[in-house]
């Protein structure tokens, strides 16, 4: 579905990404864990379009995305939940659900259709519609950020770590939430602070360490290797 | 002159102060772009109203139909060639090169139409309504209803049509409104140049109620600005009551003290409000800000 | 010598040109471009300086011109003999102008110096038994012979443009005018480092419109006539403001050099452009061109000619020296015994976030003291309030044993507490040896007036600098570093304070691991020399290698303190790291530790 050859980007004088490869098969939960300037939200930036390559490619379903503006990346399906900043705290729940659809606003039928489906699948959406999104608490808010995420029909979203600030309800909540997005069909690149949680809840697992892909294989797997928390908490690990 | 008598003409001035305030508002809530050639657009307006009431005899504040589409046009040209400009380089100097704006604007208004003092002077300018043995003065009664008119207007363009709300995602967070595939720099300039074309309204009402030359911007320039330091800039709630009490302020000078210092109000007001209480009666804070967690 | 000569050759023009020439036209533009020039100059100080940019300095010159005529009428004197008292009123007015800058900075600033111009023009205009009101007041006639007529104005305009440009150049070179620089890069970061801000700005703003106001007081006697549209105008002041960025603000001789090019645009406009369209064409010329130059030429001539000519340091990458902690920073402040730093029930919010939640731990004396914990857990934040540059909701700091919880940033530093930040912040403006002389750990008065950069202060400067490897780049601009050679910079920064207690924040972050190496040799080298340090990480290597204590926050709160073994043994830490917070399954992660 998604694939990265060989990217490299940064802001101003060095480089987030050294050359980064890797490749995220459709309808998974992928989660890329690592410790702080690893570059695991750069990595979203770069495929979102809000930050271009310096080098390498990005490549979704095959076709070359690299260097899009964000509202292409939109158009072709990918959409980015952001760690912070993505729901406008001055609007209401309902008007945030319409500014997600913000490319599909000219459809009213379509959009009024996918309003109804997300409010079966999201009760909050209609119980607090006409609450402003800043009045919610921060587990409510990242649900509402999920689902209107999908209000455009995306068939990839990223999330940027989802768990952030959440207490343990509220990531049960955004676990449940995760799952529910794999039933609709769509693929879902996560990056996690919150290791245990990401890969309980991904397929699959990516991590990084100062701007290059470490280790990639099935979660279930990574969580097992005995130097995962060595890794997090003190030397490298024993083998790439 | 009783205290009612004041307050009845404190408050529709503030309606008046109001209607001036609204596309300076909108555009300081919204982008947080500070346009010190305001005045200069109101007075623009003004006399453009001047001239076609002059030619065609129809009702100057009618005629600020037309004049807000044209300077809707004036707005976005402004936007696109200095404004968006000036703001990527500092925002001191943003403010400066919308000063300079107004400076020369105002040279250009008096080269056009020279600086003997104009006034246009419909029917109904000078005369009043008088109820419960209070005057209330026609023409700034038609300016506060409209004032009240072009709020609402406004409020209802930015809450209940999808480009207000795209216009609201971009002020409360630009990189989020980005990524919902808004385009971030057109619905700037679409912002600015509503705000701007409120002015056609307001220049509308100048040119009726007040006499006006060019320099006139400087004045009006200084009461917006009171206007909306008062009411805590970025709000039209706050604009409103800000509008009111400056106003009422005046009034209670003219009265009380004496008018030859009512035009100091707003100047006053503006130093004493920044310092004392920058986020002014209700709004948000014009001082920078230390850094956030 | 080129440059002294030339100035020399100008003065001496200038000079011999009422004598030589009797002609009126001559005389009065110069005069006319003297008063500009004084004006853009005093301005610069302010605007070009210190950053802060006035509409309103048109205000000095009718403070002047009014107190010097009023009180010439009144007490029957010459003008010239009550026109340092027009400096006074103006330095006054600028003192509490900058009084105002505690709350108001940037755009708020500009809008109080315009209200401030329009608001004196009302009450000078209103207040008739004192001022004349709109009739003007009459100045004394001149009281010397015709074919003088302009001289004594002549001259004493151009001796004030002296005095103008030489005050401006002994800024420039003093510890003020370096401390002034800093406030208009970093103000904020300029407080945290030693600069008392608030004194630099009073001095500033009192010398950029004490000679206005003097100025003013002898254009009001030339002029003959007070009148106050022509004394609080609001052009004048966008033609100081034109001038001053035209040649250069933030440069000795730019507004001079803005001065003398506007000005005799000004009357060739007047004079060619006759008739009644002359105002407003005058008005659209010069806005259009004040447009221009903000627009195009931000930073006025000759910064951009110097831009062109100055060669850029290449970033060599050069092998870092190694040296020893100089002498006077070994033997300098330290804790001597128990706590170097304390910090009891800290509580800070952010709207409806907790930042920090009751939050208490302390750094032993002579201890490099971690401080760790995931993203979101209050690392920051307790930096933030610990330095000074948040106030507290509740809670207390002491800093060797003493507690500064009420203290500003400053009195912090002064107290013997530094700070580097995530991202360094440097002043972009100055040189690398600027950058870190500008720090100082002590305030004296007499200090201010000192040459910037030379004596003690630039040799410590430089030892430290050699200290932290860099001692080749002395010269270079702070914006052409690596980042990595800023983090160096700014750790020296810090250390010109002498301080006994040092907040790393993030120090390994974004860095290769080489520079991380030296990085921790140079936190041994200045702890076995005396100096506590607290250091905010997520790199654990460095962070168990380096540091004992460790302290882990989460959410605000503290859930473990110890020696590095124990916290990084301790299941409740690994799990606030690794994030047992939600369990799907039971699993604990890996056995072996």
């Amino acid at each position: 579905m998604i694939e990265l050859r060989g990217v490299v980007a940064g802001y101003g004088g060095g480089d987030v990404l050294g050359g980064v490869d890797l490749s995220i098969a459709s309808g998974s939960i992928t989660c890329v864990v690592g410790p702080n300037g690893a570059g695991k939200s750069t990595l979203l930036r770069v495929i979102s379009g809000l930050l271009a390559p310096r080098a390498g490619a990005v490549l979704l379903r095959g076709a070359d995305i690299t260097g899009a503006s964000p509202a292409a990346v939109i158009a072709a399906g990918v959409v980015q939940v952001p760690q912070q900043g993505g729901l406008f705290g001055d609007l209401t729940v309902r008007e945030n659900m319409l500014v997600g659809g913000h490319l599909i606003r000219r459809d009213r039928a379509r959009l009024r259709r996918r309003l109804d489906e997300l409010t079966d699948a999201f009760p909050i959406i209609g119980e607090r519609a006409g609450e402003k999104a800043a009045n919610l608490s921060g587990g409510q808010r990242r649900i509402v950020e999920f689902a209107r995420c999908l209000i455009t029909e995306p068939s990839v979203v990223l999330l940027d770590e989802p768990t952030l600030g959440l207490d343990p309800r509220a990531s049960a909540l955004v676990f449940e939430t995760i799952q529910t997005m794999r039933r609709l069909g769509v693929t879902v690149l996560m990056v996690e602070q919150n290791v245990r949680f990401g890969f309980n809840a991904a397929d699959d697992g990516i991590v990084m360490e100062r701007g290059r892909v470490l280790l990639a294989d099935t979660s279930a797997a990574l969580l097992e290797r005995p130097d995962m928390a060595a890794l997090f908490f003190g030397a490298a690990p024993a083998s790439v | 002159m009783t205290l009612a008598q004041t307050l009845i003409f404190g408050v529709l001035t503030g309606g008046v102060y109001a209607l001036m305030s609204a596309g300076f508002t909108l555009i300081f809530g919204v982008m947080r772009v500070i346009n010190l050639a305001h005045g200069l657009l109101l007075v623009c307006a003004a006399y453009l109203t001047w001239s076609l009431w002059e030619r065609t005899g129809v009702d100057p504040l009618l005629l600020g139909c037309a004049i807000s589409v044209v300077m809707y046009g004036v707005g976005w040209l402004l936007y696109r060639t200095v404004i968006a400009r000036a703001q990527r380089i500092d925002a001191e100097i943003a403010l400066v090169a919308s000063f300079a704006v107004a400076v020369a604007g105002g040279g250009l208004l008096s080269l056009v139409w020279g600086t003997e003092a104009r006034a246009a002077t419909p029917s109904y300018f000078n005369t009043s309504f008088e109820v419960f043995g209070l005057v209330v003065p026609r023409a700034q009664l038609y300016a506060c209803v409209g004032a009240v008119a072009l709020l609402v207007s406004l409020y209802a363009l930015l809450h209940a049509t999808a480009m207000g709300r795209a216009i609201r995602a971009c002020a409360s967070s630009r990189s989020g409104a980005a990524l919902v595939g808004i385009d971030v720099e057109r619905s700037m300039a679409q912002m600015f140049a509503i705000g701007a074309a409120t002015t056609g309204f307001g220049g509308a009402a100048l040119a009726v109620l007040y006499q006006f030359v060019p320099d006139t911007h400087y004045a009006w320039i200084g009461l917006v600005l009171c206007v909306v330091v008062l009411g805590g800039l970025g709000s039209f709630a706050g604009a409103a009551l800000g509008a009111l009490v400056l106003g009422v302020g005046e009034a209670l000078t003219a009265t009380y003290v004496d008018t030859r210092w009512t035009t100091a109000v707003p100047f006053a007001l503006i130093i004493v409000v920044l310092i004392v209480r920058p986020q002014g009666l209700l709004g948000t804070r014009l001082r920078i800000e230390g850094s956030t967690a | 010598m080129t440059r002294r000569l030339a100035v020399l050759a100008g003065v001496a023009v200038l000079v011999a040109i009422p004598p030589l020439t009797g002609n009126i036209w001559i005389q009065n533009l110069l005069i006319l471009t003297f008063l500009l020039a004084i004006m853009a100059s005093g301005w610069n100080i302010m605007g070009g300086y210190a950053g802060y940019i006035s509409l309103g300095h048109s205000a000095f010159i009718g403070v002047g011109a009014y107190t010097a005529g009023i009180l010439a009428v009144r007490w029957e004197v010459s003008p010239f003999l009550v026109a340092p008292l027009g400096g006074v009123t103006a330095a006054m007015l600028a003192l509490v102008l900058s009084l105002a800058t505690r709350r108001t900075r940037g755009v708020a600033f500009v809008i109080v110096t315009f209200a401030m111009l329009e608001l004196l023009g009302i009450v000078v205009s209103n207040w008739k038994g004192l001022t004349g009101g709109s009739n003007g007041l009459l100045m004394p006639l001149p009281t010397w012979a015709v074919e003088y007529q302009n001289w004594p104005f002549y001259y004493a305009l151009l001796t004030l443009l002296a005095l103008s440009v030489a005050m401006t150049a002994w800024i420039a070179r003093s510890k003020l005018g370096l401390g002034l620089v800093a406030i208009r890069d970093d103000e904020d970061k300029a407080a945290g480092i030693g600069v008392r801000t608030p004194v630099y700005k009073a001095i500033a703003f009192m010398a950029s419109a004490v000679l206005i106001g003097v100025a003013g007081a002898v254009y009001g006697y030339y002029v003959s006539f007070l009148d106050t549209s022509a004394m609080f105008d609001i052009a004048l002041s966008m033609e100081v403001l034109l001038a001053a960025l035209l040649g250069g603000r933030g440069t000795v001789w730019g507004p001079l050099l803005g001065a003398f090019l506007v000005q005799p645009l000004i009357e060739l406009t007047n004079s060619t452009l006759g008739g009644e369209d002359a105002g407003a064409i005058r008005l659209l010329l010069f806005g259009g061109l004040l447009l221009a130059v903000a627009l195009l030429l931000p930073r006025g001539l000759l910064p951009e000619l110097a831009r062109l000519r100055r060669r850029r340091v290449s970033r060599t990458g050069a092998r870092l020296a190694h040296a020893e902690v100089p002498a006077w920073l070994a033997s300098g402040r330290r804790a001597r015994t128990g706590e170097a730093l304390v910090v009891h029930g800290l509580s800070k919010r952010f709207g409806g976030v907790r930042a920090l939640d009751d939050a208490s731990f302390s750094a032993p004396a002579g201890s490099i003291t971690a401080l760790i914990g995931p993203n979101g857990s209050g690392k920051t934040t307790a930096f933030n309030v610990i330095d000074g540059t948040y106030g507290l909701d509740a809670g207390r700091v002491e800093l060797l044993g003493e507690d500064v919880t009420r203290e500003g940033p400053t009195r912090r530093a002064f107290a013997g507490l530094g700070r580097t930040y995530q991202l360094p912040r440097l002043f972009g403006s100055l040189s690398v040896l600027e950058n870190v002389a500008v720090a100082s750990g002590s305030f004296s008065w007499s200090g201010l007036g000192r040459i910037a950069v030379s004596g003690e202060v630039g040799g410590r400067a430089r030892e430290l600098l050699g200290f932290v490897g860099l001692g080749e780049y002395v010269d270079a601009r702070a914006s052409d570093l690596s980042y990595g050679q800023r983090k160096l910079v700014e750790l020296a920064q810090v250390l010109m304070l002498d301080p006994a207690v040092i907040l790393l924040d993030e120090p390994a972050a974004g860095i290769n691991p080489t520079l991380v190496e030296r990085l921790a040799e140079l936190i041994r080298a200045l702890n076995a020399a005396g100096k506590t340090f607290v250091v905010v990480e997520h790199d654990m290597q460095f962070v168990l290698s380096l540091c004992d204590p460790v302290i882990v926050l989460s959410r605000g709160a503290v859930i473990a303190a110890g020696p590095p073994a124990a916290v990084s043994a301790d299941p409740v830490v690994l799990d606030a790291y690794l994030g047992a917070d939600f369990a799907v399954e039971a699993d604990p992660i890996g056995s072996a530790r």
